[in-house]
């Protein structure tokens, strides 16, 4: 029994872990620069089909992390010269924008790659033994990973100066431009490195789940209303967001049944953006 | 007046088609200080931006040590000595004191803000707090200091001294007038006397978006300043 | 009005007539394409008007569609079957209305989380009415839904389908001609400025929402008996998304446009979906091209030939607006030791001054001082932390802009607050009708041939007012200082709030803004705030002259006795204190 319960509060851990590696991208493009881009989990398809590709080409799978960030960084840039700043990073506009870019890139998969599904295999296989649990290894891993990932980019986040810069910019660009930061290059690097980091998410997932074209569909939600509790633009509230949808998914789904964790999750989203709109740790 | 370090000359604009500054010209000789004076609303601050390169002027052109800057970006000024400390949200709100002052050096150290933190210790006692929890005259001491550390031979202050209390204002007068004496010009829009009695060289007032008195500051004559000002 | 019924009457005989030329399976294809316009044409609605953009209306079609297919389940071939239809409109309408009163209520500029509510809503629509199975019928949705009694084949319920899209357009062509049309482009525009007339702004924009929603209500009523089906995929986020992409496509800022987007759309999608891979492509790339660069839509294309059409509205029968009652007193206020916080920064800091005899209260005061500050908590701009504001002998606890300009209180800001995008004339007469309108006024044509005394004078002094139909934003700075001026004193207030009206204006108009105020002070019997820098004016105008500072009263009386005194010299010239 005990164990049973260490299962569920790993099973836990692990949903949140990837929920904030999944939200992460958007974090950085929705949270520290206004842009709802709603083609978040367009971006992350885009990224396990480059993973797809990497492990049909029979290159080792790590290569894949490079390949998708590369792949999504320059799709990233395309966008953040032709829509983005165009629209001037306003919230509604990218917000339509992104709507029709997420059509745009499924439609584009769709005819490259078909409809039907791809399955990327496990690309390290087998199961621990965790307190006499079996535990597959994959998973493990993943959980491994995006903590490190994420406590890195915590910890960068908080000492380098392009974090601060980025703070600064997002909270007084008048000033920001004053002090001599270049305000343009610095948010179309923080737009990119948001694409190619849901470009790396995809890669991370894309051994769990189907390969599909409208795969992104699913983590834009999640990841979207994640960041509505959690609040945007702070690390508190990625952590918070994640935590909260992706933990009262991962109790509701095992306890009662998915359907009713999915209504949760958009019940308690409704909730905050009427009364909360900002989040729970929203940027100061 | 030809020949000045930092040249305005004949700039229009404002916000938008808005025409709030009309045909200004202001010239700054190298170690000079000038302070712009005049009521709220006539144009001060705008012409402050429109020579920074924050708004982009709807004619005229703006000279730094005889190159054309008009309608360069802040950021590409900063570079070629051009330093702008605005009037309203001056410093970042949610960085720290500390990262305020640092945020552009690469090596992030402060060693050789001392002589500020000296002048206002206040500041170095709350290096660790966040900037947006400093009273409104603290924060424009933490932005002149911003300021005159960034180490440019032009500094545009626009009303450094709202907010902030009398020891203080003398202090910054203090400070400008050591940079001016290592070589620096400054363009300083003020209202408080206080600073402009212990600062200016040369005197501009401003009334409806144009220049209706420049003189030295010796040669002007405080009634007429009062009249410009004061009920 | 005659071109009103003109184009209309058009449209009509056009949808009723085309399957003529088109034959059975068209008239079934055209209808489902016209189900789909009718609930676009709502999104042009909220969108293009109102400024509100619904990303969940599939939500609204689908719960009409599965009420409706009870209803015909119920009635059977009972000529009963056919109050279902509209039945189900009105409680998707009602819901909607709740739903977004609710959700405006008191907040102003809410776009986007507004927009983001709809979609959450929609997608838990979805999981409902996929998983409520005993219900919903689940995935394959409820089958075999029997016709509407008395239409055989397509083509009858096709026309039943014209008639309702072409009642549909003409009645939304008809409420954005209305003064509410004016409203809720006033709303898109410039929400606050509405607020301060008096509007409340959160029922106006649940009205538009509700007509929305009662427009996909329809749409959904009529799926029901034309597709004998109804499944879960109408409240899917696809559907409502491609409602969105009809409505841009088409042109959101005109009635016709969504329908005419849901149209082409529609029709070329399920021609060439299957032929042309590329074709969603080319739709994708059409929309994001629409967000980028034509906010019209395909309506841009016909826009060189409306400028040729009949459609010019004729000049309203000038009509004087309904007087406001005069009250013999202006309008008192006290502000006792009222105090202001905004984060660390203390705005005001114990403020107490009231209003006295005089009619013309100058406040003057160095930079942040509270001036404006002062201003914005008596207006419900900013919250108070503490003390009591009194307006007219009442204690108001929380100002809220439209109820503090119900009691008679008109503003002007200091950086002229107009609606940029409508005519001078729609901004003159959105005025005009703040606190004039009773129920119903707003649907009256009638009321754009309003106008007052007082109007006529400020167009006899401010010459630019008679270019009516030009917009807003075409005028300059100084020309829209006045403008809103105008609008401020049209309303008739008892009391007047004017945040430095000369700002960034010349000489002439500096002295011309002077005379009205004078003259407007006799005529309306009305106390004037003023919060001013330009001595010139106060010494002009003032009957009283307040100092603030640092958030609090420093000195009062007249211009004189202001001058004269230390205190007030010192504070302006940052003297040692």
């Amino acid at each position: 029994m005990e164990t049973l319960l260490l299962t569920q509060v790993i099973n836990v851990v692990y949903e949140v872990l990837i929920l904030a590696i999944i939200v992460l991208g958007l974090a950085v493009v929705m949270g520290l620069l206004n842009v709802l881009n709603i083609a978040h989990g367009e971006f992350i398809m885009i990224g396990a089909y480059t993973a797809y590709v990497v492990q049909k080409s029979g290159l080792p799978y790590v290569l894949a992390v490079p390949a998708a960030a590369g792949v999504c960084g320059i799709i990233g840039l395309v966008v953040e010269r032709f829509l983005i700043r165009p629209l001037r990073y306003e919230p509604f506009e990218t917000l339509l924008a992104t709507w029709g870019l997420g059509l745009l890139l499924r439609k584009l998969v769709e005819l490259g790659f078909g409809r039907g599904y791809r399955s990327v295999e496990i690309p390290v296989v087998g199961s621990l033994n965790f307190f006499g649990e079996a535990y597959p290894t994959y998973r493990l891993v993943l959980m491994g990973v995006s903590a490190s990932v994420l406590a890195g980019l915590f910890l960068w986040y908080r000492r380098a100066p392009t974090g601060a810069r980025i703070r600064a910019m997002v909270g007084n660009p008048v000033l920001a431009e004053a002090v001599g930061i270049k305000t343009r290059e610095l948010a179309r690097n923080t737009f990119v490195t948001g694409t190619a980091m849901a470009g790396i998410a995809g890669v991370m997932i894309a051994p769990l789940t189907p390969v599909e074209p409208f795969m992104g569909l699913a983590f834009i939600v999640n990841s979207f209303f994640a960041l509505v509790v959690g609040g945007m633009g702070t690390v508190a509230g990625l952590f918070a967001g994640a935590g909260i949808i992706g933990g009262l998914q991962s109790v509701l789904s095992a306890t009662v049944n998915p359907t009713t964790a999915y209504l949760a999750m958009l019940f308690l989203s409704i909730l905050f953006l009427w009364q909360r709109p900002r989040g729970l740790f929203p940027r100061p | 007046m030809t020949g000045g370090y930092f040249e305005i000359e004949k700039i229009s604009g404002g916000y938008g088609s808005g025409r709030v500054v009309r045909d200004v010209s202001i010239s700054i000789g190298r170690g000079e200080v000038v302070c712009l004076l005049g009521r709220n609303g006539v144009g001060k601050s705008t012409l402050a931006k429109l020579a920074c390169g924050f708004l982009r002027p709807l004619s005229g052109a703006v000279r730094l040590a005889g190159h054309e800057i008009t309608g360069a970006r802040p950021s590409e000024n900063l570079a070629v000595g051009l330093t702008y400390c605005p009037q309203e949200r001056v410093v970042f709100d949610d960085l720290t004191v500390a990262e305020n002052l640092s945020l552009m050096r690469a090596n992030r150290r402060l060693d050789d803000l001392d002589r500020y933190f000296q002048v206002f210790p206040r500041l170095s006692e709350r290096l660790r707090q966040h900037a947006g929890t400093l009273s409104g005259g603290e924060k424009k001491l933490l932005s002149l200091v911003r300021g005159l550390a960034e180490g440019s031979d032009m500094i545009v202050i626009d009303e450094p001294t709202e907010g902030v209390q009398f020891e203080n204002v003398v202090r910054m007068a203090e400070l400008i007038v050591a940079r001016k004496n290592a070589g620096a010009s400054f363009l300083v829009v003020e209202q408080n006397l206080t600073l402009v009695d212990r600062i200016a060289d040369r005197i501009v007032i401003m009334d409806h978006g144009e220049v209706v008195l420049s003189a030295a500051a010796s040669e002007v004559d405080r009634e007429d300043i009062l009249t410009h000002l004061t009920v | 009005m005659a071109s009103f019924l003109v184009r209309n009457a058009l449209i009509l005989a056009a949808l009723v007539l085309l399957p003529l030329f088109l034959g059975e399976f068209w008239a079934y294809q055209l209808g489902l394409y016209f189900l789909y316009g009718l609930a676009a044409l709502g999104i042009g609605l909220t969108w293009g008007q109102v400024g509100i953009l619904p990303l969940g209306q599939g939500m609204f079609v689908a719960i009409a569609a599965y009420l409706t297919a009870y209803g015909l389940f119920g009635f059977g071939t009972s000529p009963m079957a056919y109050l279902v239809l509209p039945a189900a409109s009105v409680v998707v309408a009602v819901f909607g209305f709740a739903f977004a009163a609710l959700v405006f209520r008191g907040r102003f500029e809410q776009g986007p989380s507004f927009s983001l509510m709809t979609l959450a809503l929609t997608l838990a629509a979805f999981q409902i009415a996929n998983g409520w199975s005993s219900v919903t019928g689940g995935f394959n949705g409820l089958r075999n839904i029997p016709g509407l009694p008395g239409l055989d084949g397509f083509l009858d319920l096709y026309h039943l389908i014209a008639v309702v899209l072409a009642l549909s357009i003409a009645g939304v062509d008809y409420l954005v001609r209305a003064p509410i049309g004016v409203l809720w482009r006033a709303i898109a525009d410039n929400e606050r400025r509405l607020a301060f007339l008096g509007y409340d702004v959160a029922l106006l924009k649940a009205a538009g929402f509700a007509v929305a929603c009662g427009l996909a209500g329809l749409a959904g009523a009529l799926y029901a008996p034309q597709q004998n089906l109804v499944t879960p995929d109408l409240a899917g986020f696809a559907f409502s998304g491609d409602l969105v992409i009809f409505a841009a496509v088409g042109g959101r800022a005109t009635v016709l446009g969504p329908v005419i987007g849901a149209l082409v759309v529609g029709v070329l999608s399920a021609e060439l979906r299957d032929r042309f891979p590329w074709w969603e492509i080319v739709i994708a790339l059409f929309f994001i091209l629409v967000v980028l660069r034509l906010p019209g839509g395909l309506m841009t294309l016909f826009a060189p030939l409306r400028r040729l059409s009949l459609g010019r509205n004729a000049v309203p029968v000038p009509l004087e607006a309904p007087s406001k009652p005069r009250t013999a007193s202006p309008l008192s206020v006290a502000f006792e030791d009222v105090r202001v916080r905004v984060g660390d920064v203390t705005i005001l800091d114990g403020l107490s001054v009231r209003t006295g005899e005089e009619a013309v209260l100058c406040v003057i005061g160095p930079n942040g001082a509270g001036k404006t500050s002062a201003l914005n908590v008596m207006t419900g701009v900013l919250p108070k932390r503490g003390g009591r504001i009194v307006i007219d002998g009442l204690d108001v606890l929380r100002p809220e802009p439209a109820t503090v300009a119900g009691k008679g209180v008109a503003r002007k800001f200091q950086t002229p607050s107009v609606f940029p995008k409508l005519t001078i004339d729609e901004n003159l007469a959105v005025a005009l009708w703040a606190g004039r309108w009773r129920l119903f006024d707003l649907l009256r044509p009638s009321l754009f041939g309003w106008t007052s005394p007082l109007l006529e004078e400020m167009r006899g002094r401010f010459q630019f007012l008679e270019q009516g139909g030009k917009l807003a934003s075409a005028l300059s700075h100084g020309e829209r200082q006045l403008l809103e001026l105008t609008m401020a004193l049209i309303t008739e207030p008892r009391l007047l709030l004017l945040d430095e009206p000369c700002a960034g204006l010349s000489h002439e108009e500096t002295s011309a803004v002077i005379e009205a105020i004078q003259w407007a002070r006799q005529y309306l019997n009305l106390r004037i705030i003023i919060i001013e820098h330009d001595m010139e004016l106060v010494r002009r105008l003032a009957d009283r002259v307040v100092v603030l500072h640092q958030g609090r009263f420093l000195a009062d009386g007249s211009i004189e006795e202001v001058q004269h005194n230390p205190e007030v010299q010192a504070v302006y010239v940052g003297g040692s204190r």
